[in-house]
C-alpha cells in the first residue's frame, strides 16, 4: 500500500509540474480576468502572524497566488484588531480587486467587510466568521479533525476502552472538537472518560504534562489520550513517558507540525496518530476561492478544507521528518481538492 | 520639630519600661508556635487529606513526582528570592527561562552544538541579562519592577528573532527554506528526562536533584555565608549596609546575575524535558515562582525572603496541584485554589507578623 | 516703625501628652516690619508656627488679628483670615511638575467656586502680574522643578503673596539656600516689608538676622526668653538668651591627646567656606559642636569617605589618608556611628549580634561563611559592656528602647579596634541614662584611637570630650579645652557673631 501511495506522490508531484506550466502555457484559455492576471491585485489582511501555522499559511497564500500570477500585498495587524479594520479600509483605497480576512474578530472586524463588499471588492473570510453572506467562509473543520484521530482510536483499540481528554472550554477550534468528543462517547459506550483535564498555561507542553502525570497517577489504567491540540498532546506525551507507561498509553491528537512528527516517531512513542490540515493547503484554497469569485463563479459560501489522518506508522514507512517531506510523501497533505475549477492553475 | 523635648520625654517614658525582665520576656506563646510553624501543618495536613481522598497520592512515585513538576517553577523562585533579599524584584525569569530553553535548543538544531555548549550558552544568557537588569538597576537608576519589566519584553521579542518567530524542534525548517541538520543531543535530554536509581529503579529525575542541590546551595549562601548576611542587610536598610561598608551596588547586581542564572537553569530543564524550544513568554513561570517565593515569605513565620521557605512554597503548591489534578478539579479551580494560598500566606506574613507589629 | 501691631499672641499653650512645648508665648508683631524669632532646636519655633497656621489647636491663650479673634481650624482658614506660612521644606510650597504660572496661581485655581475649565493664557497673565508686582523676572512657562532652590523658594513666597496677606510667617527660609541665593529672598522681602505685611522671620542664622531684623524675640522652653528692639539690636543677648546660661557642667577628667592620630590640613567643605585645619590626638575624645546646618554632618561624611574631599589633605597615622568609599575608610581604621540611626544605623530585618557585627563580617568568616559561635559571644560581650538591656544577643532591635538601640549601634564599632571613631549626634532621642553609659564606655576604651563627636547639644559635649570644636558656617570656628571654657566666647563662636566680636 505504502509502494503504491510513493508512486501516486510522484505521479502527483509530476501532474503538479505539468500544470504549473500548463498555468502559463495556456494562460489565454483562463477567464476574465485571469487572461491578464498581472492587473490583478489581492490582499491578505492578518491578525495572527507568529508561529509555525501562520507562517505555513502565508506560504501557501504566497505559491497560489504566484501561480495565477496576480499581485499579492500581505497586511498584518499583529493582534490588533482595530487595526486590521482599518486595514481593510486601506486596502479598499488601495484599489485592490479582492481581500483574504485571515482570522480577527469578528465584532472588529464585520463591518470593514461589508465596506469592501460595497465597494464591490470580492473578499472570502479564513477562520473568521464576518457574519456577511457575499463573503464565502473558508475552514478547515474542526468536527473533521477530531472526527478522524477517534475513528483511528475505534480502529485502534475497539470500542471500549478508559479515556483522558484534555480540553479547556471557551476556545472556538476545542470546542468544536469537543463536540465530535461528546458525539462519539455518546455512540461508543464503551468509552469511559476517567479524568479531563488541560491549561493552556505556557509553555503549554510543559504544563499539561505535569497535569498529565497527575492523572496518570491517579488513573495508570487510561488506555487512550485524547488531546485534540498537538501542544496538549506533546506534555501527554512527556507525562506517558515519564511515568513509563508508553506501552499501554496510545495517544490520539489533532494538528501537526515538524516537532510533532519527531515526537510521533521516537522509538515507543505513544502518539500514534494525529488529524491535521495542511496551513499551506488553507493558504492556496484561500487564494483560490477568491479568485472563483472574481472570475464571476461561486466557491460556495463554506469552504471546508478536509483534514488528513497522519499515523504514526505512515511517518515510520515514509521516513518522513518534517512537514515539506510530509507535503512530498503525503500528496493527500499536500493538495486538497477543494475550490478547483478546471481552469485553476495549481503551484 | 522639637527634638530634644520629646527626645528626652521619650527616654524618661522608655527608660522606665527598660528596666531589665520587665520589657520582654520571651516565651513562646500558642500565637508563635502557630506562625512558625502554621504552614508546616497546613502542608502536612494536606499531604494526609490527599493521601486519604485521592487513591495512589500517597506513595514514593507521587511524591517525587511532585518535586518533578515543581523543580522548574522552585528553580526560578529560588532566584527571584535573592532578589527579594535584596529588596528587588525581577519580572524577568520566566522570559529568560524561555529565551534559555529557545538558546539550548537554537545552539543544538541549528548550531549543531553538544550538551555542553548548548548549556553554557544558556548560562551565560542567564548571567548577562542578570549583569544587564543589575546595571540597569543599580546604574542607570532605574526602578527594579520596570527595569526587568522592560527586559521582560525585550527577551520574549528576541527569542523570536533567530528563527522569525518559529518553535524550534530537530528537523525544523529553516527560514531560509533550509532544513535544521542539528538535533537535540542524548545527553541534554537526559538533564530533563534521565531518573537516577536511588531506592527505587528510574526513580529521582534529574531536574529534582537540580532542585535540592540549588536550594540547598542558596539557602546555605543565604544564611550562612557573610555575603548572604550583608544581601539581607542591603534588603532591609541600604543605607546603613552602605555605612558598615557593604559595596551595596555590587551585592545588588550579584542577586540579579543570581536570579538570572537560576531562571536559565529552569529554561535548560524546561527544554530538556520538552524535547525543543517552544516560543513562549513564560509568564506562568514567572507568576509561579513568585508566588511560591511570596508564600516562603510565610513559612517559619519569619516574614521575610528565605530560601527554605521559598521551596517548601514551591512544594506546597505542587502537592495542592497535584492533589486537585488527581481529584479531577478542573483548571481554573486549581489557579483559584494558587491564589487563595497565596493570599492567605500574604495575610500570615504582613497582619500576623510579629515584626510588622 | 508703625506701633500698631497687626497681630497679637498672649499666653500661648500647646503641649503633646505630657510634654509641655509652649509654656505661655507672648509675642506682637507690627505691620511692615520683620520680627525674628530665635530658638535652638526643641524651643518650640515649629509648634508655634503650626498653631498660628492653622494645623494645630493651642490649649490656652489667645490670638489677635488687627484686633479681631483669631483661632484657625485649619491652614485654609488661616490663610483665608490673612496668615499666610511659608514652610521650611520648599518643595512643600511648589508643585514641582508644573510651570511658573500655574504655580502663582495655584491657590486660586483649586480655590471653592472656580470655573472648570480654565483659560492657560489668562492664568499666565493673572501671574505675570502677581510676578511683577514683587519684581520676580522668570519666565512663567518654565516649570518649578528645573528652577534652583532659590528661584523655587522665590516661587513659594510670592505664591504666598498672591493671597495678599497682612501677616507672612517664613520659617527657616534660607536653611538650603547659599548666601547669594539668600540675599536675593532678601530683597524680596525688603519689598513686602515695604508694602505694610508684617513679617515674622524664622531663623538662627545669624547673618539673616543681622541683614533682616527690626526687632529680636528668642524662644526657650516653649517661653520667650528675651525681646529686643530699637534702632542698635543686641545681637549678642539674643543669642544668650536663645541658648540659656545655665550650662551644667558634669565633670570630666579631662586627658590631653597624644600623638597625633590624624590631621587634616587645609580642609573645605563647600565652595566658599573657609579652609580649616583639624587634628586629633590618641586617647583624646573631640567634640565638635554648632547649630543645625553648619557642616558637622559634612564633615563627619567626608571623614568617612561617603562625600568626597574637593580641597585639602588629610593623613592618618602619617600615612595620606584619602578614602573614596565607607569601605576603604573601615579599612585604614575609620568608623563612623552614622547620625539618625533608624534611616542609616539600624538594620530593622536583624537582631542585635546581627546588628553588631555588620561591618566586620568579613574577620569573623572562615572561607566567607560567617562563625556564628565567636559573632554571638563578641556581641554578648558589648551588651554587658554597654549594659544594653534585652533579653539576649537574640532580640530583634524593634523590641529595644531608643537608647539601647543607639548602644548597639555604638556597640557595632566598638567590638574591633579603629584609628579614628566618629560618632555623629549619637545622643539623639537616647535616655539620660543611655548616654551616660555611652559615655563612659567612649571614655574608658578611649586608648589607643582618637575619637571625633558631632553634637548640637552643649551640655553633651561637655559631659563626654576633652576638647571642644565649634563650627558655624561650614567652617572651624574654635577650640575650647573642656576644663577653663570661656561659655561667653563658645556662645558667641556659635552664634556666627565671632567675625564682629573678635576684631
Amino acid at each position: 500500500m505504502s509502494f503504491s501511495r510513493r508512486i501516486l506522490g510522484k505521479m502527483a508531484i509530476g501532474l503538479l509540474a505539468v500544470t504549473t506550466l500548463s498555468g502559463t502555457a495556456f494562460a489565454a484559455e483562463m477567464p476574465k480576468p485571469f487572461d491578464k492576471p498581472g492587473e490583478i491585485k489581492i490582499a491578505l489582511v492578518r491578525y495572527l502572524s507568529t508561529g509555525d501555522f501562520f507562517q505555513a499559511y502565508l506560504a501557501g497564500v504566497e505559491a497560489q497566488s504566484a501561480a495565477l500570477g496576480v499581485d499579492l500585498r500581505i497586511l498584518d495587524s499583529r493582534q490588533d484588531a482595530a487595526l486590521q479594520a482599518d486595514m481593510v479600509d486601506q486596502a479598499i483605497a488601495l484599489g485592490v480587486d479582492g481581500i483574504i480576512i485571515q482570522h480577527g474578530l469578528t465584532e472588529a472586524i464585520k463591518d470593514a467587510a461589508q465596506r469592501a463588499v460595497d465597494a464591490g471588492i470580492k473578499v472570502v473570510a479564513f477562520d473568521v466568521n464576518v457574519e456577511n453572506p457575499a463573503i464565502p467562509q473558508i475552514e478547515q473543520s474542526d468536527r473533521d479533525l477530531a472526527r478522524l484521530a477517534l475513528e483511528q482510536a475505534i480502529t485502534d483499540n475497539g470500542e471500549s476502552w478508559k479515556a483522558g481528554y484534555v480540553y479547556v472550554a471557551g476556545i472556538a477550534p476545542l470546542d468544536r472538537r469537543d463536540e465530535t468528543w461528546i458525539e462519539f462517547k455518546k455512540r461508543y459506550s464503551g468509552i469511559n472518560e476517567v479524568a479531563m483535564f488541560g491549561t493552556l498555561d505556557n509553555p503549554i507542553a510543559n504544563s499539561v504534562a505535569n497535569q498529565a502525570r497527575s492523572v496518570l497517577t491517579a488513573n495508570p489504567d487510561i488506555q487512550v489520550m485524547f488531546a485534540p491540540y498537538d501542544e496538549f498532546a506533546k506534555g501527554v506525551k512527556i507525562a506517558v513517558d515519564e511515568a513509563g507507561l508508553t506501552s499501554s498509553v496510545k495517544i490520539y491528537s489533532a494538528d501537526i507540525s515538524t516537532s510533532d512528527i519527531s515526537a510521533m516517531r521516537e522509538a515507543g512513542s505513544a502518539w500514534v496518530a494525529t488529524a491535521a490540515t495542511n496551513p499551506a493547503v488553507v493558504g492556496q484554497v484561500s487564494v483560490r476561492a477568491l479568485a472563483m469569485l472574481l472570475a464571476g463563479e461561486d466557491p460556495g459560501h463554506n469552504v471546508i478544507v478536509p483534514p488528513t489522518l497522519i499515523t504514526q506508522s505512515q511517518l515510520n514507512d515514509n521516513d518522513i521528518k518534517n512537514m515539506q517531506e510530509l507535503s512530498a510523501k503525503l500528496p493527500q497533505f499536500a493538495h486538497a481538492d477543494v475550490a478547483m475549477p478546471a481552469w485553476m492553475p495549481l503551484p | 520639630m522639637n527634638k530634644t523635648t520629646t527626645g528626652t520625654a521619650m527616654a524618661s517614658e522608655t527608660s522606665l519600661n527598660s528596666t531589665p525582665a520587665l520589657q520582654n520576656v520571651r516565651v513562646l506563646t500558642l500565637r508563635d508556635h502557630a506562625m512558625r510553624y502554621g504552614f508546616l501543618a497546613l502542608l502536612f495536613g494536606l499531604v494526609v487529606y490527599f493521601s486519604i481522598a485521592a487513591d495512589g497520592f500517597a506513595s514514593p512515585i507521587s511524591a517525587v513526582f511532585i518535586f518533578q513538576s515543581v523543580s522548574i517553577t522552585g528553580i526560578l523562585a529560588l532566584g527571584v528570592t535573592a532578589t527579594l533579599v535584596v529588596d528587588g524584584f525581577d519580572l524577568s525569569i520566566g522570559s529568560v527561562a524561555t529565551t534559555s530553553m529557545m538558546t539550548s535548543s537554537y545552539v543544538m538544531v541549528v548550531l549543531g552544538g553538544d550538551a555542553t555548549s548548548a548549556v553554557l550558552a544558556c548560562l551565560a544568557m542567564g548571567i548577562l541579562v542578570g549583569l544587564v537588569n543589575g546595571i540597569l538597576i543599580v546604574y542607570m537608576r532605574v526602578p527594579d519592577l520596570l527595569a526587568t519589566l522592560g527586559m521582560m519584553f525585550l527577551l520574549v521579542g528576541l527569542q523570536r528573532i533567530p528563527t522569525q518567530g518559529r518553535s524550534i524542534a530537530t528537523g525544523m525548517t529553516l527560514p531560509d527554506g533550509t532544513v535544521a541538520t542539528g538535533k537535540f543531543s542524548l545527553e541534554f535530554l537526559a538533564l530533563g528526562r534521565h531518573r537516577f536509581d536511588v531506592f527505587l529503579p528510574n526513580f529521582l529525575p534529574v531536574s529534582v536533584v537540580i532542585l535540592v542541590v540549588l536550594s540547598i546551595l542558596i539557602w546555605f549562601f543565604l544564611e550562612y555565608t557573610r555575603y548572604g548576611r550583608m544581601m539581607y542587610a542591603v534588603g532591609s536598610n541600604e543605607r546603613a549596609a552602605q555605612l558598615a561598608g557593604a559595596p551595596v551596588r555590587v551585592y545588588k547586581i550579584w542577586a540579579y546575575v543570581i536570579s538570572g542564572v537560576f531562571a536559565s537553569i529552569g529554561g535548560i530543564l524546561l527544554a530538556a524535558r520538552i524535547g525543543r524550544g517552544d516560543i513562549a513568554s513564560g509568564n506562568n513561570l514567572l507568576l509561579d515562582a513568585v508566588a511560591a517565593a511570596l508564600i516562603g515569605f510565610a513559612v517559619l513565620g519569619v516574614a521575610k525572603p528565605n530560601a527554605f521557605g521559598t521551596a517548601v512554597g514551591a512544594v506546597f503548591v505542587g502537592v495542592l496541584l497535584q492533589g486537585l489534578t488527581m481529584m479531577n478539579a478542573p483548571y481554573y479551580t486549581q489557579d483559584f485554589v494558587k491564589g487563595a494560598v497565596l493570599v492567605v500566606a500574604l495575610v500570615f506574613t504582613f497582619a500576623l507578623s510579629r515584626r510588622s507589629r | 516703625m508703625v506701633e500698631e501691631p497687626v497681630f497679637r499672641i498672649r499666653n500661648m499653650q500647646k503641649s503633646f501628652g505630657a510634654i509641655q512645648v509652649l509654656n505661655g508665648v507672648d509675642l506682637t508683631l507690627n505691620a511692615g516690619a520683620v520680627t525674628v524669632l530665635m530658638g535652638a532646636n526643641g524651643a518650640g519655633k515649629s509648634t508655634l508656627v503650626k498653631v498660628v497656621s492653622g494645623v494645630y489647636r493651642m490649649d490656652a491663650g489667645e490670638v489677635a488679628l488687627a484686633g479681631e479673634k483669631f483661632a484657625p481650624r485649619s491652614p485654609a482658614e488661616a490663610i483665608r483670615a490673612g496668615v499666610v506660612t511659608v514652610h521650611q521644606s520648599i518643595n512643600d510650597g511648589v508643585v514641582l511638575d508644573l510651570d511658573v504660572a500655574t504655580n502663582l496661581t495655584l491657590d486660586r485655581l483649586s480655590g471653592a467656586g472656580t470655573k472648570l475649565f480654565f483659560n492657560p493664557r489668562r492664568v499666565r497673565r493673572e501671574a505675570q502680574k502677581v510676578a511683577d508686582r514683587m519684581g520676580l523676572n522668570f519666565d512663567m512657562g518654565a516649570t518649578v522643578g528645573d528652577l534652583s532652590l532659590a528661584d523655587r523658594q522665590m516661587v513659594a513666597v510670592v505664591r504666598a503673596m498672591a493671597h495678599e496677606p497682612r501677616v507672612l510667617i517664613l520659617d527657616e527660609p534660607t536653611s538650603s539656600l547659599s548666601s547669594v541665593e539668600a540675599n536675593r529672598l532678601f530683597d524680596l522681602i525688603d519689598l513686602l516689608r515695604s508694602h505694610g505685611v508684617a513679617i515674622l522671620y524664622i531663623s538662627h542664622r545669624m547673618s539673616d538676622i543681622r541683614r533682616l531684623a527690626d526687632s529680636i524675640v528668642s524662644l526657650r522652653d516653649g517661653k520667650i526668653s528675651g525681646e529686643f528692639n530699637g534702632p542698635d539690636l543686641d545681637f549678642g543677648g539674643a543669642v544668650d538668651a536663645m541658648l540659656g546660661r545655665k550650662i551644667s557642667q558634669d565633670q570630666v577628667v579631662v586627658q590631653d591627646g597624644g600623638k597625633p592620630v590624624f590631621v587634616a590640613n587645609n580642609l573645605c567643605l563647600e565652595p566658599g567656606a573657609q579652609p580649616f585645619d583639624l587634628t586629633l590626638g590618641d586617647g583624646e575624645i573631640v567634640a565638635v559642636t554648632g547649630l543645625v546646618g553648619v557642616g558637622k554632618t559634612a564633615l563627619a561624611e567626608m571623614l568617612f569617605g561617603v562625600r568626597t574631599c574637593t580641597q585639602g589633605r588629610m593623613v592618618l597615622d602619617d600615612k595620606p589618608y584619602s578614602p573614596r568609599s565607607s569601605q576603604q575608610a573601615i579599612k585604614s581604621g575609620v568608623f563612623l556611628v552614622a547620625k539618625d540611626r533608624s534611616v542609616s544605623g539600624i538594620v530593622p530585618d536583624f537582631n542585635i549580634y546581627e546588628n553588631t557585627s555588620l561591618p566586620f563580617l568579613k574577620q569573623i568568616s572562615n572561607f566567607g561563611i560567617v562563625n556564628r559561635k565567636s559573632e554571638r559571644a563578641e556581641a554578648r560581650e558589648q551588651i554587658s559592656s554597654l549594659g544594653i538591656v534585652c533579653q539576649s544577643e537574640l532580640d530583634e532591635m524593634h523590641t529595644l528602647s531608643g537608647g539601647n538601640q543607639q548602644k548597639v549601634m555604638v556597640a557595632r564599632w566598638l567590638g574591633h579596634a579603629s584609628r579614628l571613631l566618629i560618632l555623629d549626634e549619637p545622643f539623639q532621642g537616647v535616655d539620660i541614662a543611655a548616654r551616660r553609659d555611652i559615655a563612659n564606655r567612649l571614655r574608658g576604651s578611649a586608648k589607643g584611637r582618637a575619637t571625633l563627636v558631632f553634637m548640637t547639644e552643649l551640655d553633651e559635649a561637655f559631659e563626654i570630650a576633652d576638647r571642644i570644636l565649634v563650627m558655624s558656617e561650614h567652617t572651624i570656628v574654635g577650640e575650647h579645652r573642656n576644663a577653663d571654657v570661656d561659655i561667653d566666647r563658645l556662645l558667641v563662636e556659635i552664634s556666627g557673631l565671632h567675625a564682629e566680636a573678635s576684631p
